[in-house]
C-alpha cells in the first residue's frame, strides 16, 4: 500500500528540493551576470565580443588593457571574496546558532585590518608581508576569542560580548595607527578600512583563490554535518557525529576563507553577516545553506562594487555600499532578537 | 516482537568534575527490551548517569560497555546506530520542517554526500506514524504545541532506529495529559519493537506505573534497583528523598502510588 502518508512526506521534501535548487540556479545566474556586467562596465564600454576575444587572448589595443588588467582582477577578486566571505559568514553563524556570530561582529576582519595597517604604516612593508600579517592576526584573532570565551562552560553569548570588546580594542588600535602613520602611507591604509576592490592584480589574487578552490568544497561537503551540528551538541553526538572533529575542520576552512578575502579586498563590511540570513530567508532550512550563502556573498560584493562605481557622482568603494545596507539591518535583527529574549 | 540482543552495563562510573563528583563509583545492568527509569532528587546524577551512558559525558573513571566493547572505542557511527538519545532540551534549527527534522535523525545511516534513500523515507515515515505525526510533515517546528513539538523530537529519535533509546526527562514542561500520551507512545514502541528504552522521569508514581524496572539514586549513589512493585516502599522513598509517604496500590494500574505527607493536612 503506497499510502498517503509517504506522498505527503516525499512530496515535501521534493518540493522544497526543487525551491532550494531553483534559487541555486537563479543565484548562478545573478551572479554570472553581475561577473559579465563587472567586464563590460567602465569608463569605455566595450562591445561583447570585444570583451570575449580580448578574454581569448586577443590584445586588442585599449580593451585589452581595461578588461585584462583591471576589469578582470577587480571581478575576480569580488567573486572569490564574496563567496569566502558568504560561505565563512553562514559557518559561523550556523555553528554557533546566532546571527551575530559572524566574522564582523566577533571582530575577526578588525583583527586582520589592524595588523594590516600596523604593517603598512609603522613597518612600511610590503605588499606580501600586509597580506600575510593580516592573515596571520585573523587566525590569532580567532583563537584569542576563544580562549577567553572558554570558561568551563562554553556560552555563545560570552563568546560574541568578547568578539566586541577586542573590536573595540582594535579599533582604538586602528585610530591610533592612522594617527602616527605618515601621510603618504594614508591611501594605501584606507582600503584596510573599509573593503575595496580597487586596484585588484591578478597576481596578488592567487592565495585567495587556492583557499577558496581547496575549502569552498569542504564546506560544501560538510554542510550537512553543519546541520546535525546545529542541532546542539548533545544532539549531533547521539547522531553519531564527531562534533570537535567536524568543528575544528569547519572553523578553520571558515577562517581561512575570511582571512585571505580580508587580506586581499579588505574588510567588506556586512556581506558575512548577511549572507546566511538571506539565504534562509530565501532557501529555508530543509537543505544545506552553504552554497546558497556563498552565492549570496558574490552577488553582494559584485552588486555593491558596481553600484559604488557607477551610481553615484563619486566613486564609492564596496565596502560602503554593503556596509550601507548591512547597518539598518543588524539594528533591525538586535531589535528582533531582543522582542524575543536573546539578548 | 523482536528481541534485540545488546548487553549494555556500566562499570564502577566517576563522573562530574574533578573538583566536584557527581556519580561515585555507579555499576549496573541494563536490563533489555524493558522500560527503564532512573528516579532520585534533585542533583542526585540521575541526569549524569543517563548522559554518561548515552556517551555524551565522558566519565573521570570508569568505563561505559557495550556487547563487551567500551562505548568510547566503538565508531561514533556505529554506535549510533545502537543508542539514541533524546536530550532534555533539544536545540531546532529556525523554521525547520517537521519531515525534515525527523529526517536529521538518519545522519547515522548516510553516507557523505547521499540524500534520503528509500529506506530513509520509510524509517521517517515510520517514525512519524508512530508518533502521530505525519500530518504536520510540512509545517514548521516553530508553529506547534510543546506536547506536538516533543513527540518530533522522539520520532527523530526513532527515525534512528536504535534498539536503545535514552531519554532525558522526556515529560518535563508538559502538562498531564501530554505526560501520560509520551509515556504511552513510549510503551507503543517497546512493545512494538522490543526497544529498550531507559528514561530519567520526576514523577514517581509515573514511573512506578509504566517502568518495568526502576534504578533510584541518591546523592550520585545507587540506592536500589529492581522491579516497581518490589523497590518501591514508604522506607526507601524516606531514604531517598527524605520524604514521609504512605505507599498505596494504584487503583488503576496495580503499581505502587506513593502519598506524600506534609507537616499539614493530615488526618491523625
Amino acid at each position: 500500500m503506497i499510502n498517503s502518508s509517504t506522498i505527503l512526506i516525499k512530496q515535501g521534501r521534493q518540493r522544497r528540493f526543487r525551491k532550494w535548487l531553483v534559487i541555486n540556479i537563479l543565484l548562478a545566474a545573478l551572479a554570472v551576470g553581475l561577473c559579465m556586467a563587472m567586464l563590460l562596465l567602465g569608463n569605455t564600454i566595450y562591445p561583447i565580443s570585444e570583451v570575449i576575444q580580448v578574454l581569448m587572448g586577443e590584445r586588442i589595443p585599449g580593451a585589452y588593457f581595461a578588461v585584462n588588467t583591471i576589469r578582470l582582477p577587480r571581478m575576480i577578486a569580488g567573486l572569490f571574496a564574496g563567496l569566502a566571505f558568504g560561505m565563512g559568514g553562514h559557518i559561523f553563524q550556523t555553528m554557533l546558532r546566532n546571527p551575530l556570530a559572524n566574522p564582523d561582529v566577533l571582530g575577526i576582519t578588525t583583527g586582520s585590518s589592524a595588523a594590516a595597517l600596523f604593517s603598512i604604516l609603522i613597518l612600511q612593508t610590503s605588499t606580501t608581508v600586509v597580506s600575510l600579517a593580516s592573515v596571520i592576526a585573523g587566525l590569532v584573532t580567532v583563537l584569542l576569542i576563544y580562549l577567553l570565551s572558554s570558561g568551563s562552560h562554553f556560552s555563545i553569548g560570552r563568546l560574541i560580548l568578547i568578539g566586541i570588546g577586542i573590536q573595540a580594542a582594535l579599533g582604538a588600535v586602528i585610530s591610533y595607527l592612522l594617527m602616527v602613520g605618515s601621510q603618504q602611507d594614508l591611501p594605501a591604509a584606507l582600503r584596510w578600512l573599509s573593503g575595496s576592490l580597487n586596484g585588484a592584480k591578478m597576481e596578488t589574487l592567487l592565495p585567495l583563490i587556492c583557499t577558496v578552490v581547496i575549502f569552498a568544497p569542504v564546506l560544501i561537503i560538510l554542510g550537512k554535518h553543519l546541520d546535525i551540528l546545529e542541532l546542539g551538541e548533545e544532539s549531533a553526538l547521539s547522531l553519531g557525529l564527531s562534533t570537535n572533529k567536524i568543528r575544528l575542520i569547519l572553523i578553520l576552512s571558515a577562517v581561512l576563507m575570511i582571512a585571505f578575502a580580508t587580506a586581499t579586498t579588505g574588510p567588506i563590511a556586512f556581506v558575512a553577516f548577511l549572507s546566511g540570513p538571506i539565504a534562509k530567508r530565501l532557501v529555508g532550512t530543509g537543505f544545506s545553506n552553504v552554497l546558497p550563502a556563498g552565492l549570496i556573498g558574490i552577488n553582494l560584493v559584485l552588486g555593491a562594487d558596481l553600484i559604488g562605481q557607477f551610481a553615484f557622482e563619486v566613486r564609492y568603494p564596496v565596502g560602503i555600499i554593503t556596509g550601507l545596507v548591512g547597518a539598518p539591518y543588524l539594528l533591525y535583527l538586535l531589535i528582533r532578537m531582543n522582542r524575543k529574549g536573546y539578548l | 516482537m523482536m528481541k534485540s540482543t545488546h548487553k549494555l552495563q556500566t562499570e564502577q562510573i566517576v563522573a562530574g568534575y574533578e573538583s566536584k563528583k557527581i556519580l561515585h563509583g555507579i555499576d549496573v545492568v541494563i536490563p533489555n527490551n524493558q522500560i527503564n527509569v532512573i528516579i532520585g532528587p534533585n542533583a542526585c546524577g540521575k541526569s549524569t548517569l543517563l548522559k554518561t551512558m548515552a556517551r555524551l559525558i565522558k566519565p573521570i573513571a570508569g568505563d561505559v560497555i557495550l556487547d563487551g566493547k567500551s562505548i568510547h572505542k566503538i565508531p561514533p557511527k556505529k554506535l549510533a546506530k545502537v543508542l539514541g538519545v533524546l536530550p532534555q532540551s533539544p536545540i531546532a534549527p529556525e523554521g525547520i520542517s517537521v519531515a525534515d527534522l525527523v529526517g536529521r535523525g538518519r545522519f547515522p545511516h548516510q553516507s557523505l554526500l547521499s540524500g534520503w534513500s528509500e529506506k530513509d523515507y520509510q524509517a521517517v515515515e515510520e517514525a512519524m506514524d508512530m508518533m502521530g505525526i505525519t500530518e504536520l510533515a510540512n509545517r514548521h517546528l516553530d508553529e506547534l504545541s510543546g506536547g506536538q513539538r516533543q513527540r518530533v523530537w522522539i520520532a527523530m529519535a526513532l527515525a534512528q532506529q536504535t534498539d536503545i533509546l535514552f531519554l532525558d526527562e522526556p515529560t518535563t514542561f508538559l502538562d498531564i495529559t501530554y505526560q501520560v500520551e509520551i509515556l504511552d507512545l513510549l510503551t507503543d514502541l517497546n512493545r512494538k519493537y522490543g526497544t529498550t528504552i531507559v528514561m530519567v522521569l520526576h514523577d514517581i508514581n509515573l514511573a512506578a506505573r509504566y517502568a518495568d524496572y526502576i534504578f533510584a539514586l541518591r546523592k550520585g549513589e545507587l540506592i536500589a534497583e529492581g522491579r516497581p512493585s518490589e523497590i518501591i516502599t514508604d522506607e526507601l522513598i524516606k531514604e531517598i528523598f527524605e520524604l514521609n509517604c504512605t505507599v498505596i496500590e494504584d487503583p488503576v494500574s496495580k503499581s505502587p502510588m506513593i502519598i506524600p505527607r506534609g507537616r499539614y493536612h493530615v488526618c491523625s
